[in-house]
C-alpha cells in the first residue's frame, strides 16, 4: 500500500469525522466538488450534512467557524489557497486567536492552508504565511513535511482546543508518498531529527525538509555530515531540539520557502544566538525565498525559492567558515 | 567553430599561481562543462581546473611541472556556436600563449579576452571576509574557558577554517592528539609567569643594547665586605637615571602617560620553576651602601619563595642579570605592568683600543640591554637612558 500526502490528509479528515460527531468540514467547493485539491473527495457522501460548501467569503467562513466553535463544534476549514486566508485575517487573529484569552471559551478550529509555490502559480497562489500567523499569540501553526505527519498532525490539530493554522505544502500533495501511516506521531510542538549529522544543523520545515535532505546527500559526497531538524510545528517552536542539535554541530543554517524578513529562520537564529551563543563556531545563516513577490515564470520561480543546489551552496558557506 | 580558452582560475584569495601536476584529458577528447581536466598544485592544496564549457580539447599550451599565474591561458576548447552563444562565452580566438614571451607569463591580452564565465574549481575553500588566524568563534571562546585554555595555547594548531581560522573541530582533534603525549602539571609559579608574559606580549616590545665597561664598578665593589653584585649597581644606576627623568618608565593607558609615583625597582631572581621579582622601594633615595643589606635579604626571601606581598609588585622597572647564566645577550620581556626591563649580560675580557696609550688594553665589558614598550619610548630615548646607566656604572662613586 502506498499513500500520498494529500490522501493522508483526506484519511485524517475522514477519521476525525467518524470519531467525533462535533467535527465538520466547511469551505469553498469542499462538498460535491471534493475541494480545490480533492482533499475532501467523496467525504460528502460518507458524512452527509457534515461537509458543507461555503460562500466565496473567507471572512464569513472563519467567522462562522468561530461561532460554531463557541457553540461546542470543531470546525475544520479549508481555504482554497493560503493566500486567500488574508481575506479572513481579522476573524483569525482578532477573533479566533484571542477568544479563549478574552472569555475563557476555547476556540477549537482548524484552518487548512494549501501553501507554497508550484510551477507557474505566481504571487497569489504560492505564498507561505506561517510567519505571519506565528506572530499572533493564541494560534498554533503546524507545517508537516511528511505523509505520516500530515496524517497525525491534522488529527492533533482537530483534537486540541486552540485554533490551529495547518500549513499543507501543495508541492507535496501528489508526489510525496509513504508505505503506511501510523496512528500516533510525535507530540505536538516537538521537532524531529530528519537526518543525523555532526558538521552542520539545517533547521527547516514543510517542503524544504526534502530539498534540504537532497542538499545533505550532495554534501555527504563531499564528506560533510548534515543534521536536519524538521520543526514540524513552527509555533510553538521546539528550541530545545534545535539547541541540542547546534550543540552537536556548532553550525546553523535555517531554510524556509517563506520570505526572510521576520521569518521562522530569523526567530530560530535569534533564539540560538540568545540561548546558545557559546555553541556557535560559525555565524548562523538563513536561506529564504528572495525578498520579492513570487514570480509566475517557471525559470524565475526556480531562482526565487531555495532549492537543493542553493541550500548546498549556503551550507558550504557556513561549513567553510 | 569558436575556441574557448582554458584559463588558470583564481584558486584562493592569496594564491597568485599554481603548478600543473597533470592533464586529466588529452587533446581531441570531448569534455563536458565543469569536468575536471587539469590537476594543479598551489602552496595550499592540490586542486582541479574544470572545463569552462562542453566541447573538444584542441590543445594544452601549458606544460606539466611548470607554474602559471592566475589568468594564464592553459589551453583551448573547441565548442559549437550554439554552446558558446548559450554560455555567453567570448567567441574571439584567444591570444596564443607563445606570443606573451616565456611560458608562464600572463598573456598580454588575457584580461580583455577573459571569458565572461569563469572556469570553476572544485574543492576550493571560500575565504570568509572577517576571518583570520586570530579570529575566535563564540564556541571556541566558550570551550577555551571551559578547559582553562588561552589563545596562545592554540598557536600550534593548523586551522582548517576560512583564512586559516582554527575551528572547533581543529581544537577537538588537537586535544585528542595531545592526550597521547606524556604530560606533567605546570606549577602555579610557572602558570603565573606564563600569564604575565602572555599579557605583556600584547604590546609592541622593542630592544636596544649598549656595551658597558665594568672595571671601575668591579674595583668599587671591593670597598664593601659584602661585595655587592653587579645587579645592585645596575639597580641603583637605573634608579638614579629614572629619578632624573621618569618619563621612560611611564605607562601608556589610552591617551594618557601614567607616571611612576616612586622609583621602585624590581630584580629578577631565579627560583625553582620560575622567576620571582622582589622590589627595592625608593631605590633612588638611598646610596648604594645602604641598599646592600636590604637587597641581600630580598633575594634570600625570594629564593626561599617567602616574599611577603609588600615586597613584590608595584615596581616601575625590572633589572635582570642574565649574565649569571653565562649569557652575554638576551631579549627579556618587561612585566605587563611595566614599560622597561634592563638586562645585564655576562662580563667578558675584551681588547680595547686606548687612544692615549696607542695600544690595546684588556677591559671587562658586558652588554646592557633595554627592552621597552615602543608605544611609550623610542630608540633615542631608550638609548639615552641606557647611556646614562652606563655612565653611572663607569662612575660608581656617584652611586
Amino acid at each position: 500500500m502506498s499513500i500520498t500526502y494529500l490522501e493522508a490528509i483526506r484519511e485524517a479528515l475522514a477519521r476525525a469525522l467518524a470519531e467525533d460527531p462535533r467535527v465538520f468540514i466547511y469551505g469553498q467547493d469542499v462538498g460535491r466538488f471534493g475541494g480545490a485539491f480533492k482533499a475532501t473527495k467523496n467525504l460528502i457522501e460518507q458524512f452527509p450534512g457534515r461537509v458543507i460548501d461555503a460562500p466565496i467569503s473567507e471572512d464569513a467562513i472563519i467567522g462562522l467557524a468561530v461561532g460554531a466553535a463557541i457553540e461546542g463544534l470543531r470546525p475544520v476549514i479549508e481555504i482554497q489557497f493560503a493566500d486567500f486566508s488574508l481575506l479572513g485575517l481579522n476573524q483569525i487573529v482578532n477573533q479566533a486567536a484571542t477568544l479563549f484569552w478574552r472569555t475563557g471559551t476555547p476556540c477549537p478550529i482548524t484552518i487548512r492552508l494549501p501553501s507554497g509555490g508550484t510551477i507557474g502559480s505566481g504571487p497569489f497562489h504560492s505564498q507561505c504565511l506561517e510567519a505571519i500567523y506565528a506572530h499572533f499569540p493564541g494560534l498554533i501553526v503546524m507545517t508537516p513535511a511528511t505523509v505520516e505527519d500530515a496524517y497525525t498532525m491534522l488529527l492533533d490539530a482537530i483534537k486540541i482546543d486552540d485554533p490551529v493554522i495547518f500549513i499543507e505544502h501543495k508541492l507535496l500533495y501528489y508526489h510525496l508518498k509513504a508505505d503506511h501511516i501510523h496512528d500516533e506521531g510525535l507530540p505536538v510542538g516537538k521537532a524531529r531529527i530528519a537526518r543525523e549529522g555532526r558538521d552542520l544543523t539545517i533547521v527547516t520545515y514543510s517542503a524544504m525538509v526534502h530539498e534540504s535532505i537532497a542538499a545533505a546527500e550532495e554534501l555527504a559526497s563531499e564528506g560533510y555530515e548534515i543534521e536536519i531538524v524538521d520543526l514540524r510545528t513552527v509555533k510553538p517552536i521546539d528550541t530545545d531540539t534545535v539547541i541540542a542539535s547546534v550543540a552537536r554541530t556548532g553550525r546553523l543554517l535555517c531554510v524556509s520557502e517563506a520570505w526572510p524578513w521576520g521569518g521562522v529562520g530569523a526567530e530560530v537564529i535569534a533564539r540560538v544566538v540568545s540561548e546558545g551563543f557559546g555553541l556557535l563556531d560559525a555565524p548562523p545563516l538563513r536561506l529564504n525565498a528572495k525578498d520579492t513577490p513570487i514570480p509566475f515564470h517557471p525559470n524565475l520561480w526556480s531562482m526565487h525559492r531555495p532549492t537543493a543546489r542553493t541550500i548546498a551552496d549556503a551550507a558550504r558557506k557556513v561549513l567553510r567558515f | 567553430m569558436p575556441e574557448v580558452p582554458i584559463v588558470m582560475p583564481q584558486l584562493g584569495e592569496s594564491i597568485a599561481e599554481a603548478i600543473i601536476v597533470s592533464f586529466l584529458v588529452k587533446p581531441g577528447d570531448f569534455v563536458t562543462a565543469d569536468q575536471p581536466i587539469i590537476e594543479v598544485e598551489t602552496n595550499k592544496a592540490t586542486m582541479q581546473v574544470t572545463a569552462p564549457c562542453s566541447g573538444k580539447i584542441v590543445e594544452f599550451k601549458a606544460k606539466e611541472n611548470e607554474s602559471y599565474p592566475v589568468g594564464a591561458i592553459l589551453g583551448t576548447i573547441l565548442v559549437s556556436e550554439e554552446e558558446a552563444t548559450k554560455l555567453g562565452l567570448t567567441t574571439k580566438h584567444p591570444q596564443p600563449i607563445g606570443t606573451a614571451g616565456k611560458p608562464g607569463a600572463i598573456p598580454h591580452k588575457s584580461i580583455e579576452e577573459k571569458p565572461r564565465v569563469q572556469p570553476t574549481v572544485t574543492g576550493l575553500p571560500v575565504p570568509a571576509n572577517l576571518a583570520g588566524a586570530s579570529y575566535m568563534s563564540p564556541r571556541m571562546k566558550a570551550r577555551l574557558n571551559e578547559l582553562g585554555l588561552r589563545a596562545a595555547d592554540l598557536a600550534g594548531i593548523q586551522g582548517t577554517g576560512a583564512g586559516g581560522r582554527v575551528t572547533i573541530q581543529d581544537l577537538e582533534r588537537f586535544l585528542a592528539q595531545i592526550e597521547k603525549h606524556k604530560t606533567t602539571p605546570a606549577s602555579p609559579l610557572r602558570i603565573a609567569v606564563a600569564d604575565a608574559m602572555r599579557r605583556s606580549w600584547t604590546r609592541p616590545i622593542a630592544m636596544v643594547a649598549m656595551p658597558v665597561q665594568l672595571d671601575k664598578m668591579l674595583e668599587h665593589r671591593k670597598n664593601f665586605p659584602e661585595k655587592p653584585g653587579p645587579a645592585l649597581y645596575v639597580v641603583r644606576a637605573l634608579a638614579l637615571a629614572l629619578a632624573e627623568d621618569s618619563t621612560p618608565a611611564g605607562r601608556l593607558i589610552g591617551n594618557k602617560i601614567v607616571h611612576p609615583q616612586s622609583i621602585d625597582i624590581a630584580v629578577a631572581v631565579e627560583v625553582s620553576d620560575g622567576v620571582m621579582v622582589p622590589v627595592i622601594r625608593n631605590a633612588d633615595k638611598k646610596p648604594l651602601r645602604d641598599l646592600i643589606g636590604p637587597y641581600r635579604e630580598l633575594v634570600s626571601l625570594a629564593r626561599g619563595k617567602k616574599l611577603p606581598p609588600e615586597m613584590t609588585g608595584g615596581s616601575i622597572a625590572t633589572v635582570t642579570n642574565y649574565g649569571v647564566f653565562g649569557l652575554t645577550f638576551g631579549t627579556p620581556i618587561p612585566l605587563p605592568e611595566q614599560t622597561l626591563v634592563l638586562g645585564l649580560g655576562a662580563a667578558q675580557k675584551v681588547p680595547h683600543w686606548d687612544e692615549s696609550l696607542g695600544q690595546f688594553i684588556p677591559i671587562t665589558q658586558a652588554y646592557l640591554t633595554l627592552s621597552f614598550d615602543h608605544r611609550v619610548l623610542d630608540g633615542g630615548g631608550a638609548g639615552r637612558l641606557l647611556g646614562r646607566v652606563a655612565y653611572l656604572l663607569n662612575h660608581p662613586e656617584l652611586l
